[in-house]
């Protein structure tokens, strides 16, 4: 396939102009965590994030609950995607989020009270997850609960939209987007085009 | 006091498929060309932003959120900037219109779908079939058909030769390869006796007219840097400038075409974007390529003493019978199959590789209670952002394996049905509004009609039995259409055909009024059909550039 490869060099060309073109050094983890071709251009941040929108309090809460929903179990989590950061300057610039944001974490922090007579970010591993247990799951839901499960449901949103748009969320996934490709790769089983003889599913 | 310049052959409003190859076939002709575009012109190295990761962008190609109330569907954080809204339009009173026009130069043909059909009889001559709904095109297929083979010589369409008479084979590249969700589907869809193809996909398979293959990056839909697809800036515009013929100017938003005393046109009067000044350009002939609603608008805007209702427009035709595809989800769901399976390259083509052809209404047009028929895309697989999300409850390291598990699984079907014409559904100038240029807007009346709906349940109703024939699951459907105006497919407003009352443009897409004026966009096609426009656009445009060339070399006009 003569020329090929000539196509191929300046197909690689402009994808290295257009990662030049990019990066957004406004971030501690989240740049750290984008890794751009060009980082080292990037100046590390502080290792303390100042909130643009949450107060220190909801801020902490905030991390909590991202780190909850997507743990640093063995692979990395929310907090090393900087889903927090992210969520911050995502309400930061939208006010049409930011009440529903304020209210729910006041909601969490008044019913972790009223539970167990402290704030959210205070509690104990089991009680935190029973409260968001019960917010997360239909089989658990339970009365009076309904504007925290619709907070429950913004948060998660937020940080699924802040960790499967992180280098290390996409990674995760083994996103195959924005790779070159020679030819149009296709299915990968020739002789199993019925797709009924895959390899063993891992867990 | 307008400023007055340089006579050219031909004037050309527009640079998207239409007024690109246009300005190809005329330049390439020996004949001047001014060209209009109501825009910039982009650098691909900097305008394009489709090599970049989410985490690239600032807000991770989500947009900002302050503008995302106005961005169009199709315009995000990687289109920023390219699309129109300097420009107003109004709707009627129970229309909702979504008109999104891509104002940088190529227009449509930067971002577009790729899906490159051609029309057969079947849609040509859709009244004598339906039993007399409608008009049949002035046109034959085999009149067409060589107009069809020499466009997909020039652009590159990848598929197979698959003998349906609704869907004439043409002349393509090797087609794109099947994907692990297209061969379980395509054995639900043959269970069901429905079509699973390989759509007509003008994307370069291989090298093709000087242009180096799709690479398969997946994000065609925010333009492509190294142009491996068709559009006019990567694939005309630079034969025509390389003919020394053509002028391009930009930011040239385009008032009115010009009258003389004896009613043909002289040229186009046009509001400089960016000065805001008013420029008179002139020519022996004027094409009218600037998409079929605003095509409509310029022409109805172009009143003048011999033509007080729009230039070209004695029949009171212009404007009418605006037709669109009706778009929206018809099913989704996901594919147990592939549970747990490792991520596969699935979106190399933003996800469009095949297509369900119109299988409705074949055997005999009267099969359904609708007429006509429409055809369905399949999307899926492995795509950018795990959009299932929301099907799967939880939280924890179960949510994040769970999100994993079902990556490869997920299917979508969308619709494309197209609108019959209709006499509620037309365009026309709002008396009262006028845009920032002061050039009067124009005003959409548009709602789908029952066959529209009668098809978009049948459309849900045949992706359910699609998803469950193919071992799949389903998780549900669009509650309702997309907004008119989102497929970007509108046709009509300046419809050809033989008689001189009933229709604005003749067989050939000359305007029946006025012998210098030509059209060369959807707004000439009788309607929508199950395919998709551009490839149709850029094959009546040719037929139409070469009729004017005639009608000049003669000294017809």
């Amino acid at each position: 396939m003569a020329g090929q490869g000539l196509e191929r060099r300046e197909i690689l060309r402009i994808l290295a102009m257009a990662a030049a073109a990019s990066g957004y050094p406004g971030f501690y983890r989240w740049s750290f965590a984008c890794g751009h071709p060009g980082g080292a251009a990037i100046a590390p941040k502080p290792s303390s994030y100042a909130p643009r929108f949450f107060s220190v309090d909801e801020y902490a809460t905030l991390e909590h609950l991202t780190q909850l929903i997507i743990p640093s179990d063995g692979t990395p989590g929310a907090r090393e995607a900087g889903v927090s950061e992210f969520i911050d300057f995502m309400v930061s610039s939208d006010p049409g989020v930011q009440y529903r944001f304020r209210y729910g974490l006041t909601w969490l922090d008044a019913h972790a009270a009223e539970l167990h007579g402290a704030p959210f970010r205070t509690l104990d591993d089991p009680k935190r997850n029973d409260l968001l247990g019960s917010l997360a799951y239909r089989d658990r839901y339970r009365d009076g609960e309904e504007e925290g499960r619709v907070f429950f449901k913004l948060i998660r949103e937020y940080t699924l939209m802040g960790f499967y748009t992180s280098k290390i969320g996409l990674e995760q996934l083994d996103y195959p987007g924005l790779r070159i490709y020679l030819e149009s790769p296709g299915c990968p089983h020739p002789d199993d085009p019925e797709h009924l003889h895959l390899p063993a599913r891992k867990t | 006091m307008a400023a007055k310049t340089l006579e050219y052959d031909v004037i050309v409003i527009g640079t998207g498929a239409g007024g690109g190859m246009a300005i190809k076939t005329l330049c390439e002709a020996g004949l001047t060309v001014c060209a209009l575009n109501s825009g910039r012109r982009l650098d691909p190295a900097k305008d394009f932003r489709n090599h970049r990761q989410p985490y690239d962008m600032v807000y991770r190609g989500f947009g900002d959120p302050r503008k995302r109330d106005r961005y169009y569907h199709i315009e995000n954080e990687y289109t920023d900037g390219l699309w129109e809204h300097g420009i107003t339009y109004t709707t009627a009173p129970g229309t909702s219109w979504e008109w999104p026009r891509c104002h940088a130069v190529g227009g449509k043909t930067n971002f577009w779908g790729r899906s490159a059909a051609r029309m057969g009889d079947i849609d040509f001559k859709t009244a004598t079939l339906d039993g007399g709904y409608d008009v049949d095109w002035p046109v034959s297929y085999d009149e067409i058909a060589p107009f069809y083979s020499r466009v997909e010589r020039m652009i590159g369409v990848a598929s197979t030769v698959q003998g349906r008479p609704s869907n004439p084979d043409g002349e393509y590249l090797p087609p794109m390869k099947l994907r692990c969700l297209d061969h379980i589907l395509a054995r639900g869809c043959d269970s069901l006796g429905i079509p699973y193809l390989p759509d007509r996909l003008a994307q370069l398979t291989v090298a093709h007219q000087g242009h180096p293959p799709c690479h398969y990056c997946g994000n065609c839909t925010e333009g492509c840097d190294t142009g491996s697809f068709f559009s006019t800036p990567w694939f005309f515009l630079p034969l025509a400038e390389k003919t020394g013929k053509l002028e391009l100017r930009t930011n040239a938003v385009v008032r009115s075409v010009l009258a003389n005393d004896d009613g043909r046109a002289r040229g186009v009067a046009y509001v400089d974007r960016e000065t805001k000044q008013e420029v008179e350009v002139y020519a022996r002939a004027v094409v009218v390529a600037a998409s079929c609603v605003e095509s409509a608008r310029i022409l109805l805007n172009s009143t003048s003493r011999q033509w007080p209702n729009g230039l070209g427009n004695s029949s009171g035709q212009a404007g009418r019978n605006l037709c669109d595809h009706l778009y929206g989800t018809t099913g989704y769901g996901y594919l147990p199959q592939l549970l747990g399976q490792p991520s596969f390259p699935d979106n190399v083509s933003a996800s469009q590789v095949v297509w369900m052809p119109r299988w409705q209404n074949l055997r005999s047009p009267r099969e359904e209670k609708f007429i006509r028929g429409y055809s369905i895309y399949p999307t899926g697989g492995c795509g950018e952002f795990p959009w299932y999300h929301d099907q799967i409850e939880g939280f924890g390291s179960q949510l994040k394996r769970d999100i994993k598990r079902h990556y490869p699984t997920p299917v979508s079907f969308y619709c494309q049905i197209p609108s019959l014409p209709s006499a509620t559904n037309y365009v026309d100038i709002d008396p009262e509004v006028k845009d920032q240029y002061g050039i009067p807007v124009v005003r959409v009346h548009f709602q789908w009609g029952p066959n529209e709906l009668l098809m978009w349940e049948h459309a849900k109703q045949a992706t359910a039995s699609v998803i469950r024939s193919a071992g799949g699951q389903g998780w549900g459907a669009g509650k309702e259409p997309y907004t008119p105006g989102w497929s970007l497919h509108e046709t009509g407003t300046l419809r050809m055909g033989n008689d001189p009352k009933r229709f604005v443009t003749n067989r050939l897409g000359q305007t029946h009024d006025v012998s210098n004026v030509f059209v060369c966009d959807a707004s000439v096609f009788l309607g929508c059909t199950d395919k998709t426009t551009t490839l149709s656009i850029l094959a009546f445009a040719l037929r139409t550039s070469e009729h004017l060339l005639d009608r000049l070399r003669g000294r017809e006009i």
